[in-house]
């Protein structure tokens, strides 16, 4: 079973500091998660990932076994070996690229019934199922399969038979992964969903976090969908609050740097995203000032670096924007250089918040993030008001404006 | 400024037989050699295609590279131009430790143009085609400061064939552009010199002695203090790409390679008979390994570029051939591996069967030197086994879920592979082995029509067709015939 060690805790807000201690060694929290879907992170290599200091990245299942299937990674040793992976690997359910990817997807009591891509029949992903796959897989962390709404469902009832089906499907998922032997190489994690409603979250987080000692961490599902910002932090900050101390807590699919670092200040310790390296390879780098659109005429003759402070290959290699102007979604490489930056900033981020709570500064830390990146535009009003949650005003002497509406900053 | 100096060393069978020699560099701090027979990296928009700069540093076959300058033309002026710093060319491109040789079209590009004229050529970038005259050509390398330049040469791109007044006109102009760049500058340059005349043995003849004839008066005073413009260039250059294409439509068309490559050879030794035999020799496009066997034994060429090797690895076909051929190798085998097909799938071998002791970063991998610390608690636990290698079942993988680093991993290999091979052909020349027997069994041994490569083309345009929504649409155009 996994190693949850807190080592430190804000002594304003609910973030913390933590050591996780996997099959495949320590990954430090809060982190970010670069995502591997089809096993590689995309255009790199393990080595290159590795040299990022990333430790922990993310596999989806439901690609998985569809390419290059459960047969060929079990022949490769597992995901790991296969893809040349060393540090630790999660892995999905499946359960949600079922949803949004597939045609047909039916879900009954007994599992998600869909059209099988190789041959069109009816086919079956059922809890004890998914945990099969996964456990071929070999991922350090696994997910439970849950029953996935998308976060805008007005269908109140519908959420609420999502969430309690949920709840029912953790129980098979411990079930099956108790009998597997797998525990000591694999964790189990919880999703609670909810959706948007307090109430429906409130249930979920009591039923689920009673199988505490059967779950080695809780992630946060069910969001991300497009729903209002100031409601999502609300559901964050809902379920951080009631999850165990003890438990890593894994807020799941955000991936910009507000988001994060509110989460984190909520009280969050994971997240993943596919947003650092899909956006990389249009064009976009990320930089504590707020991201670069490189496809701009301005940036044809502009010989800095993305970011001059930042260690990632790319920048430490001195590459300018100007050559990435002139490569970009023109030359793989170009993609593959963002990619590095997006990857190893995400890290910086978070390794930052790492040393500032160890330090007991993370309010600091979250005020000047603040002010370097939203300076300019104005400060997202759904962070100035989650922040304010947690004891942190960022207005606090400041004249700069307070924006509606999501605020994401793009260039 | 760069100082390159080429000195032969094996050589045998006068003045076109097969040799070795080494190229030697000094730039500022910086020295280099690369003996040949050898290869240059092709660059398309200045990178080398899939591999990042942090591959750069693993790839030890990435010594010289070819950089075609026209996509740059794009902007006014050229960004490389105005970059800040001594060696803006080897900064901008992140060649620090290669040898860069500056061109102004890329050699394989076979898209028509229209005509050039008097005073300028066409060339294709991204925002269509635009016209580059010797002055501004001469300007721009002056400005991008490369270790070599070709001088400007009319090759037409227009459809062939070419007739004898536009064949006279291509030499007229490559020999005036050449004293245009050979006239006097506060910084020497390394040129090279495409070697004009076409699919005329004469007319090439008659571009050489033009170039080692003395020159009097106004004619010397212009490229002073060159004797001769042969005196002024450091090597001969031939694209094959433009010439292979008006063979192909030329009155008595030949296809069958090895009569192609005597029909090569010839005009070849048409161009370089009145040249310095002490030359460098570099030829562009070549479209295999028995090509450039073929080369090296018949005209004694010095370097060729590896965009085969590089386009064999954009399509998913991992190079797996040694020079001389083992012993004990198979009657006659492909050049590479498809890992399209889906014999790979459960294959977990590396990529090569025929060279196990590969060093690139594929078959060879190693961990990160160092690693990033975002921490102060960040501490990095090295593993205990070093990386093992990529296999053909992971890379069969990526090439049919359209992962990019899948290229990276078959350039890293593709290159080095073919680098083993000119080292294989070194040590045959070296030792003074019967290489033209060597070359025979090679070319008995392996399927020269890359029928492999064709077949990695198709299936790699069907899994582009299947998912490639967020590929780059470049590669598309680039890669599709016609």
């Amino acid at each position: 079973m996994a190693q949850f060690e807190l080592l430190a805790r804000c002594h304003t807000t609910r973030a913390r500091v933590s050591r996780l201690t996997l099959a495949h060694g320590v990954t430090m929290l809060p982190t970010f998660m670069p995502v591997a879907t089809q096993a590689a992170v995309k255009g790199l290599t393990p080595q290159q990932v590795e040299a990022l200091g990333v430790t922990l990245i993310l596999n989806n299942t439901y690609h998985l076994n569809l390419r290059p299937g459960i047969k060929v990674l079990s022949e490769a040793g597992g995901a790991h070996k296969f893809q040349g992976w060393n540090k630790n690997l999660l892995t999905d359910s499946g359960g949600f690229q079922l949803v949004s990817l597939s045609k047909f997807t039916t879900i009954t009591e007994d599992g998600a019934l869909f059209e099988s891509p190789f041959t069109g029949e009816p086919t079956m992903l059922t809890p004890e199922e998914s945990m099969s796959i996964q456990h071929a897989i070999g991922a350090d962390i696994i997910m439970q399969l849950d029953d996935v709404v998308p976060s805008m469902t007005p269908d109140r009832q519908r959420v609420e038979e999502a969430m309690e089906r949920s709840v029912r499907w953790l129980d098979r998922c411990i079930a099956h992964h108790t009998l597997s032997g797998k525990q000591d190489s694999q964790n189990l994690f919880a999703i609670v969903q909810g959706g948007l409603d307090f109430e429906l979250r409130d249930r979920c987080l009591k039923q689920m976090v009673e199988r505490k000692n059967s779950v080695a961490g809780f992630a946060i599902g069910g969001l991300s969908g497009g729903e209002e910002k100031d409601i999502f932090w609300r559901i964050v900050k809902q379920c951080t609050e009631k999850l165990p101390e003890d438990r890593p807590r894994y807020c799941m699919g955000i991936g910009f740097a507000e988001d994060l670092l509110v989460s984190v200040a909520l009280g969050v310790d994971m997240a993943d995203c596919v947003f650092p390296t899909r956006t990389a390879r249009f064009g976009v780098a990320l930089t504590p000032r707020g991201p670069l659109n490189l496809r701009l005429a301005k940036y044809a003759k502009d010989f800095r670096p993305i970011d001059g402070s930042c260690p990632c290959p790319t920048c430490a290699d001195g590459t300018s924007r100007a050559m990435l102007n002139h490569t970009i979604t023109r030359e793989t490489v170009a993609a593959h250089a963002v990619t590095l930056h997006n990857i190893a900033f995400q890290a910086q981020i978070m390794g930052g918040a790492r040393d500032a709570i160890l330090a007991g500064t993370f309010p600091d830390y979250l005020q000047t993030f603040f002010v370097n990146y939203f300076g300019d535009v104005g400060y997202p009003e759904w962070c100035v008001n989650a922040l304010r949650s947690v004891g942190v005003d960022l207005l606090e002497g400041s004249d700069i404006k307070v924006v509606t509406g999501s605020g994401a900053k793009w260039e | 400024m760069s100082t390159l100096s080429f000195t032969v060393g094996h050589a045998s069978r006068g003045p076109f037989g097969p040799r070795t020699g080494k190229v030697t560099l000094q730039r500022a701090a910086m020295a280099l050699t690369v003996s040949t027979p050898g290869l240059m990296v092709a660059t398309t928009r200045g990178v080398v295609p899939h591999l990042a700069r942090d591959q750069h540093r693993r790839t030890a076959a990435l010594r010289w590279v070819h950089v075609p300058f026209e996509s740059f033309v794009e902007n006014v002026p050229p960004t490389p131009t105005i970059h800040p710093g001594p060696h803006p060319l080897h900064t901008f491109l992140a060649f620090p430790d290669q040898l860069v040789l500056l061109a102004l079209r890329d050699p394989a590009d076979p898209r028509d143009l229209p005509p050039n004229g008097k005073d300028h050529v066409n060339v294709w970038t991204a925002r269509g085609v635009k016209k580059v005259s010797p002055a501004q050509w001469r300007a721009y390398v002056h400005a991008c400061a490369p270790d070599i330049v070709v001088a400007l040469p009319d090759i037409p791109y227009t459809p062939p064939p070419f007739s004898q007044k536009r064949t006279t006109k291509s030499i007229d102009r490559t020999t005036a552009w050449l004293a245009h760049l050979l006239a006097p500058a506060p910084e020497p340059l390394n040129i090279l010199v495409h070697m004009a005349g076409g699919l005329s043995a004469a007319a090439r003849c008659a571009f050489a002695e033009s170039l080692v004839e003395s020159l009097h008066e106004n004619e010397a005073a212009a490229v002073r203090p060159h004797l001769s413009l042969d005196s002024g260039v450091a090597g001969y250059v031939f694209d094959l790409q433009p010439l292979h294409r008006a063979m192909d439509v030329s009155s008595d068309p030949v296809h069958a390679p090895a009569a192609r490559a005597d029909e090569t050879a010839a005009l070849f030794h048409a161009s370089l008979a009145p040249a310095s035999p002490a030359k460098l020799r570099v030829v562009n496009s070549v479209a295999s390994p028995h090509e450039v066997l073929r080369l090296v034994r018949a005209v004694g060429i010095d370097v060729f570029d590896a965009k085969w090797a590089q386009d064999a690895a954009h399509v998913g076909v991992a190079l797996d051939f040694v020079f001389p051929v083992p012993e004990t190798a198979a009657p006659r085998r492909d050049l590479g591996h498809n890992l399209y097909r889906v014999q790979y799938a459960h294959d977990f071998a590396p990529f090569a069967d025929t060279a196990p002791a590969c060093p690139c970063g594929a078959c060879a991998p190693v961990a990160p030197p160092t690693v990033i610390s975002h921490s102060v608690l960040d501490v990095h636990a090295p593993s205990a086994v070093p990386p093992a290698s990529y296999t053909r079942a992971y890379v069969h993988h990526l090439l049919h879920t359209h992962e990019m680093s899948a290229h990276a991993l078959l350039v890293m290999h593709n290159l080095a592979v073919f680098d083993a091979f000119f080292a294989g052909v070194r040590a045959v020349l070296e030792r003074g082995d019967d290489f033209s027997t060597a070359v025979d069994r090679f070319l008995a041994a392996h399927d020269e029509t890359l029928a492999v490569v064709a077949e990695a083309r198709t299936m790699w345009r069907d899994v582009d067709v299947a998912r490639g929504k967020g590929r780059l649409a470049r590669e598309r155009s680039e890669m599709t015939p016609g």
